[in-house]
């Protein structure tokens, strides 16, 4: 048995690593490969750059970003929305159809059909409509599985429990969303009032509404109010409208 | 042989072809419990694509129109088609040839093929053989089967229509003087048929009547004119094969009975039960040397009702802990059983349990999502939930579906995670009177009694003619003062399933208060509820 004399010398550790990144990156520019999509498929400024393997935020929809610090819900956090259970749907609903679990608890009258079609993917919505008296533990299995777990009003959950919770949602970074209020939430959303339009006297539907949010937070300052509009529908005339917005402004 | 056909295949196979007369028209009239002698046939489209022998016999032909069919035969019972139900019978007839030789190629439903060298050897001719597998499949099956031996795919279909063995080397002069429609014979589904077809009236026309004829021509002639389907077919009618057979082997469900003694009543002897009849079901796959993604948990009681649920088993377990994944599923399920008082007014005692075991795979054969296994998240998920079931039970976690329907309620179906859900309302359909989007987030089951008022404090009612009495004024909702109405549509009414037992008329009407807030409310026999909220 003999060995080569001189084997081939090897290009340098680095200079390789350069080469097969340099190739990685031709190919998924080829194919149009988007690496961490939770990250880069909502760019918002002065996030965590994208070479972070696993997110630590979540995307939300663009119509509720302005809600939120960062226009993103940050892995770990506990965000308390009091009054409006669309506008819960509304904060999960990005980042489920972008892959991410979540786990609705204690809210048995949520309308699953509101959650599709504000976009929550129902193939990964897990619904405990009835905790009982395991809530705290239920809860807790569902931080250690999923990406987004909401908590209904009725959850039975002692301060103790939801201070564990919450500690327990730190560390695997799961997002609390509390649908109630929450001692010590970062975020807390109090819907104050919901304007409606669409409905006549006796004629027409429920079409768009907007909600007027009180912000607050522990560590955003002083309350602030922002007005977000939900259900927006999609006008049927699209380009008629925007003429006619463009010729009344020339006007 | 040709020089052009050394190019691909080899020298055919030696095979022998079960062949079931009319197959689709079998399955269909043992389906809806006709005698075997009645006249029938299957109709697809606007033409019958199976007839009975009866049938045959009063001058019913394939390819006829219902009115020319019955017109010959009055009494002609026309039953529909369904691949799947042909496909499903035809199982029988594959089992019953597995039980003679080891594997089977099922051509379409109808014709199997089985290779026949090693097999007639082990019978020790080929008379034996074809005698051997006429038995198995009858028994099997009762339908009537006729069996033929020969060299390469298009003379072993057509010596199984003969009933004949041809010896070997002879198919292509046992080929030769049959008409070019034979073709057709070998056809898998209606498409190729169709095709088929379309080539052997070119072949007719042109004066070319027989499989001797067409495989004289030059090879290159009959691809120029007719293309892959030329090259298919002049391969066949010289006796040649396409590929050779590809073999399956039928893995039947697994099945594990207990029958109780004694009913088990607490808890302790249901886990106990479950426990026992997990593991015996994972040592009887074990011993098969396969798994299942699949069971199907029956549960029989004293009184004969039956309860069956089905579980995937491709989700949860991974090697090993299949016997724990199963037992708390039994358990749930037994447990659920006896703990079910909607049901009846007693809940009788399970007599049996039964584990079958579906979508038997071998061994390291199943096939994991399209793309690789289940993702890291996933798995973690699946994880949570199943142990929030093990905490809770069975019906703790759900998953929602959304299935056809008219008010938010209908619209969803709930299934335990992890169980097999019945099918669903389609989506898909129209579903006249459905409730327009935006769909409301808190859907209230059972609905809340309310209070509807008009101005003058008197109660709004719907009337016959489907008008509220008076413009809604004030909503009193249950343990609220009446709040201001701001804004109302409707009344909206639906009247579901009339013809039923379950019929439901209600008129809904959506109502906007001036505080923000916006109900669904709904009047049934003039009592008003609300049913969602648009919160």
């Amino acid at each position: 048995m003999t060995a080569p004399a001189t084997p081939p010398v090897p290009p340098a550790a680095p200079e390789r690593i350069a080469r097969v990144r340099s190739l990685l990156t031709g190919v998924e520019g080829r194919l149009g490969i988007v690496r961490d999509v939770a990250v880069t498929g909502h760019s918002v400024a002065g996030e965590a750059s994208p070479h972070l393997p696993p997110s630590r935020t979540l995307p939300v929809d663009d119509a509720v970003a302005p809600l939120l610090p960062g226009g993103v819900l940050r892995r770990g956090s506990v965000v308390s929305v009091e009054g409006a259970t669309s506008l819960v749907l509304a904060l999960i609903a990005r980042a489920s159809q972008e892959g991410s679990w979540a786990a609705i608890v204690g809210m048995p009258h949520v309308g699953v059909i509101a959650a599709a079609r504000r976009g929550v993917d129902l193939a990964r919505l897990a619904l405990v409509p009835h905790p009982g008296v395991d809530a705290a533990a239920i809860a807790g299995a569902c931080l250690d599985g999923m990406d987004a777990v909401v908590l209904g009003e009725g959850v039975a959950l002692a301060d103790a429990d939801r201070r564990r919770l919450a500690a327990r949602a730190r560390e695997r970074g799961t997002v609390i969303l509390s649908a109630g209020p929450w001692p010590g939430a970062h975020v807390v959303l109090a819907v104050e009032r919901s304007a409606w339009s669409g409905l006549g006297a006796g004629e027409g539907r429920l079409r768009s509404r907007t909600l007027t949010v009180a912000r607050s937070g522990r560590h955003l300052g002083r309350t602030d109010r922002v007005d977000i509009p939900l259900d927006a529908e999609a006008s049927l005339f699209p380009g008629r409208e925007a003429q006619a917005r463009r010729r009344l402004r020339l006007a | 042989m040709s020089a052009g056909e050394g190019a691909g295949v080899d020298a055919p196979v030696r095979r022998a072809a079960l062949w079931v007369p009319d197959w689709p028209v079998v399955a269909a009239m043992a389906a809806g419990g006709l005698a075997a002698d009645a006249p029938a046939a299957v109709l697809h489209g606007r033409g019958l694509v199976a007839v009975s022998a009866a049938a045959r016999a009063a001058g019913v032909r394939r390819g006829m129109r219902r009115r020319q069919a019955q017109s010959r035969c009055p009494s002609l019972a026309i039953l529909p088609h369904d691949e799947g139900r042909d496909a499903r019978a035809f199982e029988d007839v594959a089992l019953g040839a597995e039980e003679v030789v080891s594997g089977v190629e099922v051509t379409r439903p109808g014709l199997l093929m089985i290779p026949a060298t090693g097999a007639a050897r082990f019978f020790g001719g080929e008379e034996a053989l074809a005698e051997a597998l006429v038995v198995a499949a009858t028994e099997r099956s009762g339908a009537e089967v006729s069996v033929g031996i020969a060299d390469g795919l298009l003379a072993a279909v057509e010596a199984a229509r003969g009933s004949v063995i041809v010896p070997a080397g002879g198919s292509a002069a046992y080929l030769a003087p049959l008409p070019v429609a034979s073709l057709g014979h070998v056809a898998a589904e209606r498409r190729q048929l169709s095709a088929v077809e379309d080539m052997t009236g070119v072949l007719e026309r042109l004066g070319i009547h027989t499989l001797g004829a067409l495989a004289a021509l030059p090879r290159a002639d009959v691809i120029a004119r007719f293309g892959s389907a030329g090259a298919w077919a002049h391969r066949l009618s010289g006796g040649g094969d396409l590929a050779p057979p590809v073999l399956r082997r039928i893995e039947q469900d697994i099945e594990v009975r207990c029958d109780f003694e004694e009913a088990p009543r607490d808890v302790e002897r249901i886990a106990l039960e479950a426990r026992r009849a997990a593991e015996a079901l994972d040592t009887a796959l074990r011993d098969a040397g396969v798994r299942c993604l699949r069971v199907s948990v029956a549960v029989v009681t004293e009184r004969g009702e039956e309860l069956e649920r089905t579980w995937r088993t491709d989700v949860g377990p991974r090697e090993g802990a299949f016997a724990r994944f199963m037992a708390d599923r039994v358990r749930w399920q037994l447990e659920g059983w006896l703990s079910r008082t909607s049901a009846g007014p007693e809940v009788s005692p399970p007599a049996s349990l039964t584990l079958t075991a579906r979508d038997v795979v071998g061994g390291g054969a199943e096939q994991a999502f399209l793309w690789g296994g289940v993702s890291g998240a996933d798995a973690r998920a699946h994880r949570a939930m199943g142990r929030i079931q093990g905490l809770t039970g069975a019906e703790a976690v759900l998953l929602a579906e959304e299935q056809g329907g008219r008010d938010p309620r209908d619209r969803v179906s709930y299934v335990p995670w992890g169980q097999v859900g019945q099918v669903a309302r389609r989506v898909d359909r129209p579903w006249p009177g459905r409730l327009p989007d935006p769909a409301p987030a808190t859907v209230l089951t059972p609905p809340e009694p309310v209070r509807l008022l008009d101005a003058a404090h008197r109660d709004v009612v719907v009337t016959e003619r489907l008008h509220v009495s008076a413009a809604p004024t004030w909503l009193a909702l249950t343990g609220e003062d009446a709040a201001p109405v701001d804004a109302w549509a409707g009344p909206w009414p639906l009247a579901e399933r009339w013809w039923s037992e379950d019929a439901s008329r209600r008129a809904y009407l959506q109502v906007a208060l001036r505080d923000g807030r916006a109900f669904l409310v709904a009047s049934r026999r003039g009592e008003w509820a609300l049913e969602a909220v648009y919160d």
